[in-house]
């Protein structure tokens, strides 16, 4: 094996690793204001992209159907708020667990018969044919997922820290109460969360899909490595997302050609046990401050 | 200001409040002792809606807010600093002072601009906060979270202040400066009603004081009144 093969393996491992992140991301922005997240994170990514996909075969310009979906994705993920977080956070229970697992199973099999099991292509005007960049070949469609990916964490962070709502998300994290008595409603600002987790895994559906496909089979596939991703790098850090998702991308393509296609899934896993046995705050993540 | 008539309220099925009833001038420091238990938090966390009433009405400057959402409440002028101080950790010494604005701050940009004349404001009546605003509040000290806690709730411009325990786990040194910082407040025209487990410290500054045991008042009277009544200083307040 080539050095040149092996790059070329890491590159496109890496940029998978991108949308793993996003997704993870999608984690992160509902945990930062409610300590929740949506377990059916992976459905909502499906069935964004399923209703994409529709919209694509219905002849709708694929420049409608970005902003669509991710509308879609945003509708949906107050959905799972309003009928499985919502109750459970302000009778302080933990039922949100299991509620969002229940609203993904059920999403899925509304996905399998609406669209059926199989797999299908996601046509998209972005080409496909490589550009030759610094030794390695790279396809527009693999840039369009990373200027994506950055273009829309970028714009949330920059909302999260620059703006007073954003640093509203924050109080009500760390205290909702307190939050409420300042004039800032914690359900509101919730709410929101789930919105821009649902658009961002919306997103994340829409940028894969064209290079992996779609299927019901899609969501638990992306779910679990979102989900190593973001236990690895903690659940409050952006920055700390991207740089594990690209690792873990890079690693399991190289552990995919070496190994075997077979060991794909293993390098997630491993990551995912050692990061809990070793710092369950996560890599990036950083220990509360609690002082009395 | 504020007035409160016949409020009841509590935790599921036991009431704590049986019907208290309190009034707050403009520009009054109203205090309301009594001891452990007597229902002086429950009755602020009914006021500032943290806790639905069950009965009664709660009126801000003439207008109905008992049912609404305590972020409603907080809208219409009602600051309420809570018992324990809860201020937001994570954030920095300045960002809680700004959130404390949050009711007339622009919500995406320019908010600093203007919250600048509140800012300073609280950091001349706090310079220490001033020096720590970067620092994350969870890592002050209790006074300066209380100082925090206050110059919080003053950001808002609140038409009231509810100032819950201020004086609670700090050494007496602190609980003096938090003291003669009320004091000050109080001289500044601040419309105030603050519970005190220190009755005699809030007695000093107060204008007027409620008594409350088991979930009612006792008695109101004035504060010379209440200094001078030996039996009830015994009694409740230590």
């Amino acid at each position: 094996m080539t050095a040149a093969v092996l790059a070329q393996v890491v590159v496109s491992g890496a940029l998978m690793g991108l949308v793993y992140a996003l997704v993870a991301y999608g984690f992160q922005l509902t945990y930062a204001t409610s300590k929740s997240i949506n377990f059916g994170q992976g459905e909502l990514v499906m069935v964004s992209a399923f209703v994409s996909l529709s919209l694509v075969n219905a002849g709708l310009p694929y420049g409608l159907v970005l902003p669509a979906g991710m509308l879609f994705g945003a509708l949906l993920g107050l959905f799972v708020e309003r009928a499985g977080v919502r109750l459970a956070l302000e009778q302080k229970s933990e039922g949100w667990i299991l509620m969002t697992i229940i609203l993904g199973l059920f999403f899925l099999s509304a996905a399998e018969n609406v669209w059926g099991r199989d797999d299908r292509p996601f046509p998209t005007p972005i080409s496909s044919d490589p550009i030759h960049l610094l030794g390695v070949d790279i396809t527009p469609l693999e840039i369009s997922v990373a200027v994506g990916v950055f273009a829309v964490m970028g714009l949330v962070e920059l909302f999260k820290r620059v703006t007073l709502l954003g640093k509203a998300f924050e109080a009500v994290s760390a205290d909702r109460d307190a939050a409420e008595l300042m004039g800032i409603s914690a359900r509101r600002a919730i709410m929101l969360s789930y919105g821009l987790s649902g658009m961002v895994a919306a997103l994340a559906g829409i940028l894969v899909s064209p290079i992996t496909t779609v299927g019901p089979t899609m969501s638990s596939t992306l779910i679990l490595k979102a989900f190593s991703v973001a236990v690895v790098a903690g659940l409050d850090s952006g920055f700390g997302v991207v740089v594990v998702g690209i690792l873990l991308g890079a690693l399991e393509a190289v552990t995919s050609l070496t190994v075997g296609s077979g060991w794909r899934e293993a390098p997630g896993l491993v990551l995912l046990i050692l990061a809990l046995a070793v710092r369950p705050t996560g890599v990036f993540g950083k220990a509360t401050i609690r002082k009395v | 200001m504020l007035r409160v008539e016949g409020l009841h309220a509590g935790y599921g099925a036991s009431e704590v409040l049986q019907g208290v009833t309190l009034e707050v001038g403009a520009g009054q420091l109203v205090a309301l002792i009594g001891a452990n238990g007597a229902g002086k938090t429950t009755t602020m966390r009914a006021i500032s809606g943290l806790l639905k009433p069950a009965r009664g009405r709660v009126i801000l400057d003439g207008r109905e807010v008992q049912g609404l959402e305590a972020f409603q409440i907080a809208r219409l002028g009602l600051a309420h600093s809570p018992e324990g101080r809860k201020v937001f950790g994570p954030l920095s010494v300045e960002d809680n002072l700004l959130l404390g604005a949050f009711r007339r701050l622009p919500a995406f940009f320019g908010y600093r601009r203007h919250a600048a004349a509140g800012l300073e404001r609280v950091y001349g009546l706090f310079p220490k906060l001033k020096d720590r605003r970067t620092q994350a509040a969870g890592t002050l000290s209790g006074g300066e979270q209380q100082m925090l806690a206050i110059g919080r709730a003053l950001m808002a411009d609140p038409k009231v202040i509810l100032l819950d325990e201020p004086s609670m786990g700090l050494a007496p040194i602190i609980v003096q400066e938090v003291f003669a910082t009320i004091r000050r407040l109080k001289e500044a025209g601040t419309t105030l009603l603050l519970v005190e487990q220190f009755a005699s410290s809030a007695l000093a500054v107060a204008d007027r004081a409620y008594v409350m045991e088991r979930g009612r008042i006792l008695r109101e009277k004035s504060t010379d009144d209440l200094r001078h009544d030996e039996g009830l200083l015994q009694a409740y307040l230590g």
